[in-house]
Order: structure tokens, then sequence, then C-alpha cells
């Protein structure tokens, strides 16, 4: 951080873009900064303060929930809109990350912008199917959220785009949700694991599934066997111990230690068994 | 692109910043490497203190623009502009904050190197939630560590603070 010499603080998106842009490769955007205040590249001379961009709401539009890329883990866990919303599974994750003294500070958008294997939003926002709204050299434009860790997204949040909104589409709206973290303590940032769990059930038969886990790569795993296991299945606890052996054998693909993938498959079961109202149980 | 944005600029490796601490307005020369918790203890705010230096610990905490935040990790530079709460601003010795005072009465300090942050959560929880129950007052305070007493004692503190702020009425 020794090398910054230009510090701006824009108000409007067009002119943090401007602040970007100007400067190239030497300028970066920082949020809540919880994440890079320490890091900042020795290239970095351009500090561009995102605090006064008007983007920390979270209101219903369009039967989306929206929230502002300024929004803190804080002010997510305690929303009343998100703690409705999809069994207020987006603050139940909020309310997981760290200390309150970093949920007061960190932002949502920097969660985005910021990739790191132990962000808590991204494997909630993959299984959510959430959207971005974002603006860069070409405009203001709405991309898929698994479209920034694709290789043909070219922009780098926080350098060439900056991140102005997250769409969590309503369809979402009346999924059942449960995020569970695997850590060492509950402050811990370092998970050994953490799940996104969510399914859309109709007369006890599970309509859409999303299993996504974060913490054992760099982008979050989307566990697709066990999501197409569950689809169209009955709840009962035969279904749940099957699904959860189904996600076990998709963490292999990540090569998981043993120890994770029993606890994320016995959570997995749990949450399953829970809507079935059956008892839990992963059987072997 | 039009440059339609202000920023600052620093000299010789230095910027020049307005902050709004304890209600006054003062002038701080900051390097451009300083973080908020080494220039408010360099112009003399010792309360804020140097635990881990990572975001981890709470000892530097204090309030920017109303929550409690952690000085090690924002950019004196970046601060410019905030208003900025630190223990010395809320109580003297012969006047203590009501806060100070029940901390000072339930016996929740030992060594003291975590108190000032604990308090200025604790303030800032107070603000939001007059009569907090146990559970939100632990999730408040889960940034603040202690390393000489069990929280206990804390805890009872910031009841009883509470409790005082509200009229001696239970919640």
């Amino acid at each position: 951080m020794n090398n910054i010499k230009y510090c701006s603080f824009p108000e409007t998106p067009k002119a943090a873009l401007a602040a970007l842009l100007d400067r190239r490769a030497e300028a970066m955007a920082v949020a809540g900064g919880t994440l890079v205040a320490k890091t900042l590249p020795d290239s970095v001379t351009h500090f561009v303060g995102l605090k006064k961009l008007p983007y920390r709401h979270i209101v219903k539009r369009g039967g989306d929930l929206v929230i502002g890329a300024l929004a803190s883990f804080d002010d997510i866990d305690r929303s009343r809109l998100t703690r409705g919303w999809a069994g207020g599974v987006l603050s139940m994750a909020a309310a997981r990350c760290s200390s309150q003294l970093i949920r007061n500070m960190a932002t949502i958008g920097g969660n985005i912008a910021r990739p790191h294997s132990f962000n808590i939003f991204p494997a909630v926002l993959e299984g959510l199917d959430a959207g971005l709204r974002i603006i860069s050299r070409s405009g203001i434009r709405t991309v898929p959220f698994s479209a920034v860790y694709l290789p043909d997204f070219r922009l780098k949040p926080g350098r060439d785009c900056v991140i102005l909104e997250i769409i969590i589409p309503g369809k979402t709206r009346n999924w059942l949700c449960r995020f569970e973290k695997f850590a060492r303590t509950e402050t811990s940032w370092e998970a050994y694991f953490s799940l996104f769990m969510a399914a859309g059930v109709k007369a006890g038969v599970v309509r859409e599934a999303r299993v996504a886990v974060g913490a054992l790569s760099p982008k979050p795993f989307r566990a697709l066997s066990a999501e197409k296991f569950l689809r169209g299945r009955a709840l009962s606890s035969a279904s749940a111990a099957e699904a959860a052996l189904e996600l076990e054998r998709d963490l292999d693909q990540l090569r998981a230690g043993d120890f994770r993938k029993e606890a994320a498959a016995a959570l997995f079961g749990r949450f399953i068994s829970s809507l079935s109202g059956e008892r839990p149980g992963v059987k072997r | 692109m039009k440059k339609n944005y202000s920023r600052l600029e620093a000299s010789g490796g230095f910027f020049e910043i307005t902050l709004l601490v304890n209600g006054t307005k003062r002038e701080f020369r900051v390097k451009n490497g300083e973080f908020l918790l080494d220039a408010l203890r360099r112009y003399g705010y010792k309360s804020v203190k140097k635990g881990c230096d990572t975001g981890d610990c709470g000892s530097c905490t204090v309030i920017v623009d109303g929550k409690p935040s952690l000085a090690c990790l924002i950019p004196a530079f970046s601060a410019h502009g905030s208003a900025v709460t630190t223990v010395e601003g809320l109580g003297t010795m012969r006047a203590p904050h009501p806060l100070q005072t029940a901390f000072v009465e339930a016996g929740a300090v030992q060594c003291g190197f975590c108190i000032p942050g604990m308090i200025l959560s604790a303030k800032a929880l107070l603000d939001e939630v007059p009569d907090p129950s146990e559970e939100e007052i632990r999730k408040y305070l889960d940034g603040n560590l202690c390393r000489c007493t069990g929280y206990v004692k804390q805890i009872q503190a910031v009841k009883a603070a509470a409790k005082k702020k509200r009229g001696g009425k239970e919640a």
C-alpha cells in the first residue's frame, strides 16, 4: 500500500468506472476492504474507495430480491427481506462470516469481487442462480453470477468493472434452504467446507434441488449428481440417505478428505430428512 | 472517460485528510501505507490498541460512521471525511460513561487491553438495541477477544449498563 498516490471517492457508478479506467492497471476499487486492505498489490497506485456509492439497499424489485453490492454482511444478516427469502439462507450465511466487526465492514460485492475459496457468499449465490448487475466500459448489464468464473468472462470486478447489485431471482423465494459452515470455531474464516442446500418441494416430491459446496475449491462447486438424484424423488429418510451418499461421490471429484465428505453428507442427509419430517441418518 | 470524481493526491508519500474524531474536526497527515490504527495512536488516541494487526482480535475497534470497525484494516487515507469515535470520546476519569462504570463495578477488567474495543462495540450495540439478550450481546462482542477473562463479567457489565440506560427497568 506504500505506492498509493491517489485516492478517490466516486459517488456514482459512472464516476467509479471512470476512476478505474483512468488509471487502468494501476487502479483498484475497494469497498469494505477486509480482504484486500492488507494485500493491495504494489502495482496499485490509485485507490478507488466505493463507500460513497449509493448501493447499500436490500429491496424487492419486479419479484426479485435485489441487494446493493455495498450492503454489509451485517445489513444482510439483519434485513427482514433477506430473513424472509429462501428460508433466510442469505442472513444465515452472512451471520456465519467471521466476527461482528468483520460483518460490519465486509460487503457482499467485495466477497464476489475478491475471489477466495473461504468466501461465504459464492456457494449461496451459485445455488440461488443469482445474477450480477455490473457496469463496465460497455455500459450497465446483468450477467449470471456463475459467469464470473468462466474463462471467457474477461472483466475483472474492481479493476475494469464494478459490481452494482446482486439479483436473487423470484423463483427462489419459497425454496427451502440451509447453509452450514463446518469450521474449527464459530468465528473462523477458514472453513473445512461450507454447504448450501436448497429444495423446492411440492406434495412431498422434490421439484428442484441445489447443492453448492464452498471452501474446497477456488470456485463454488455444484454437486450435480446429488441434485439430479433428488429431482422428482419423494422425500423420505431412505431418499435422504441415498442423496447424501450421492453427494459424497460428487465430492470425490474435488479429492476432498474423507472427514469432509462424511460431514458434508451427514449435514445434507439431515437437511433432506428435516424436509420429510423423518429422523435423519446416513446409512452406510 | 471524463474525470467526474474528486480525489486526494499524496505529496511526498503523505495524504492530508480530515477526520471528525470524537466530535472534533481534525486534520491528519498520514503516510500512504499507514492504517487508521497507527494514525490515531500517533495523534494521541492511545486507547486504540494494537493487538494482532490482522483484524482478528478487536483491540483496535473504533466506531467509524456509526459502526464498530477494525482500525487496523482501514487505510488511514480512505477514512477521509469519516466520523470516528474512540474511548477518549466516551467519558473521563471524573465523568465516566455508564458502560465504563458498569465494567468497573462488574469486575470485568483484568489487564484492560481489550476493554476499549469491547466498550465501543457494546456502546454501538446499546445504541441500536436498548435491551439486548445475552445471545445478542455475545454475538455483537464476538470479534473482541479477551485473553484474561471468560467473558462472563463483561456480559454482566453490558446487561447492567443496558438496565441503567433504561432507568433501572428490567427488559
